[in-house]
């Protein structure tokens, strides 16, 4: 095996794995301040992508991606705040227990109705926006210009996320929520405001990864669907609530899925994931980066 | 114009079963209140109903001539109200300044008094000084309720609500603990203090109430519960 090609292999399987990650951190950030797993994720790239796609081809130019993509994220960031405010607080409120099976059956309710709505509004057609760059290289190595960009863009996005979740107070909020739920209210911090905000920031950060795999993994109505299996995958080998563990579980499968590919056989491509989550979850239950947990 | 008045409060976790039970007391300014009852009489549910935890079903609220009963926590923490809850209040993975700094979320925009703030309770509670940088969930058991305390008043409160301080806690904490909600009093801050501990509850308190079922059933000075006590608990054993 050439040691070229293997390196290409490899760093495009970094570039895809940071990407799923970006969903990944999306789902546990959620499920660390709202103790919910968003079903709809998928339907929040697909919203990025889209949005995405008709900010470049109809508005913007091609040569203004990169305005796109926080403009889609904002979109979705706004569309999530609404979603968040009307139809999951009230699983939140006025009932000293949660409903948690509330906020499964109103996610997956989502998921179907953002699918058809897509074929509604734009029809059930692959679009593919123009490429993002042209070819380049790392070094000696030729990479595809839309997967670098995608990358730098996931690393762009991650450290803005990690600065807001770290340095500021919205982000002591969240981190305090995520932490001790009744320790954030008597601090005097509107818990209700910080869920908001919580959701906004996770499908926003789908939005993100929709829209900078646009151009590599086409926008139609259910292009979210791989994307959230991957999530979820991601999640399990990295540890539900765990950031880093997403981060490291992100990369760990982008690289396997690759190296997988050009190994073994690409057609068998989404099994080694799998693969990984059974091994994983033989090893250890609780994922790499998972504590466990006591239950009273 | 009382301070707090709670005026034939009905209120309950769930539809239909009242914990509180046509329950009244008054606190009036820089009081020292005591709390007392046995298990299951409303203690708790009382401080969670005032802080807005529980929204009652019947009755009324008022601080400072104020209702609360549409008042979320966030809202009432604004009003100069800090609740001490009995269990974990602390923000295990974050560093014990930055559990403070959450605790002066009211004014995080004014830097100037979030820095008073901490040198002041960096001067109460030295231990936690010492320990600042440290993640608060390798604190001791004594260590982590001072931080609970030192981060609810971290908001410069009028009235404090506390929550059994004593429970699960080495004798030496204890004292040290209601030794700083009498200086706390002293200072003006207005305490309401549940403990099932009935000798330190009549100790520090001026006034107490003792609850039964969810109203009072006996309220009155701590000389007057001091000198009747026998009496109360066997009155309160027997239920007569």
């Amino acid at each position: 095996m050439d040691s070229l090609l293997l390196s290409q292999y490899l760093i495009a399987g970094i570039v895809i794995g940071i990407i799923y990650a970006l969903m990944a951190i999306g789902i546990t950030f959620i499920y660390s301040i709202m103790k919910m797993i968003n079903w709809s994720m998928g339907e929040f790239y697909m919203m990025g992508s889209y949005l995405q796609y008709f900010l470049v081809v109809y508005f913007l130019g091609a040569h203004l991606w990169f305005v796109g993509i926080p403009l889609s994220m904002a979109v979705v960031f706004g569309v999530g705040m609404i979603i968040q405010r009307y139809l999951l607080r009230p699983m939140f409120v006025g009932e000293m227990e949660r409903k948690d099976e509330y906020a499964t059956v109103i996610t997956v309710a989502l998921m179907v109705f953002f699918r058809n709505l897509a074929v509604v509004l734009a029809g059930p057609n692959q679009f593919a926006p123009p490429d993002y760059a042209g070819p380049t290289h790392i070094g000696p190595l030729p990479v595809s210009g839309n997967r670098f960009v995608a990358l730098i863009g996931t690393l762009v996005i991650l450290g803005l996320f990690y600065l807001i979740v770290k340095k500021t107070w919205v982000g002591k909020a969240l981190r305090g929520s995520a932490q001790n739920r009744v320790g954030i209210q008597t601090a005097g911090v509107n818990v209700l405001r910080v869920d908001q905000i919580a959701f906004g920031i996770g499908v926003s950060l789908a939005a993100a990864a929709g829209a900078l795999l646009a151009p590599i993994f086409l926008v139609w109505p259910e292009n979210g669907a791989v994307a959230t299996m991957k999530g979820f995958e991601i999640i399990v080998i990295g540890g539900l609530g765990s950031i880093p563990g997403s981060l490291v579980a992100g990369l760990l499968l982008g690289v396997i899925e690759s190296l997988g590919s050009v190994l073994i056989s690409p057609s068998f491509k989404d099994v080694y994931g799998f693969i990984l989550v059974l091994a994983i979850l033989t090893i250890r239950p609780t994922g790499l980066f998972g504590e466990r947990q006591r239950v009273a | 114009m009382a301070f707090l008045s709670i005026q034939n409060v009905y209120c309950g976790y769930y539809a239909g079963i009242d914990i509180l039970q046509d329950l009244s007391l008054q606190v009036d300014q820089g009081a020292f209140i005591g709390i007392i009852g046995p298990n299951g009489a409303g203690k708790s549910t009382l401080l969670k109903t005032i802080f807005g935890f529980l929204k009652y079903r019947e009755g009324r609220v008022l601080f400072r001539d104020r209702e609360t009963g549409d008042l979320s926590p966030f809202e009432i923490k604004k009003l100069g109200v800090s609740y001490i809850p009995q269990g974990s209040n602390n923000f295990p993975h974050m560093t014990i300044e930055e559990n403070l700094l959450l605790g002066a979320w009211t004014f995080r925009g004014q830097k100037e008094r979030i820095k008073e703030g901490l040198a002041k309770v960096y001067d109460i509670f030295p231990v936690l000084y010492e320990k600042k940088k440290q993640k608060a969930e390798f604190l001791s058991g004594g260590e982590a309720k001072i931080l609970s305390i030192a981060k609810e008043m971290m908001s410069s409160p009028v009235l404090l609500l506390v929550d059994e301080p004593s429970a699960g806690l080495a004798p030496k904490i204890v004292s040290y603990v209601y030794a700083f909600l009498r200086s706390s009093q002293e200072k003006g801050i207005t305490i309401l203090l549940v403990d099932q501990n009935i000798n330190q509850a009549i100790d520090h308190s001026q006034y107490l109430y003792m609850l039964e079922m969810g109203s009072v059933a006996l309220e009155g000075s701590a000389e007057m519960f001091r000198e009747n006590l026998r009496d109360i608990i066997r009155d309160s054993l027997l239920g007569t």
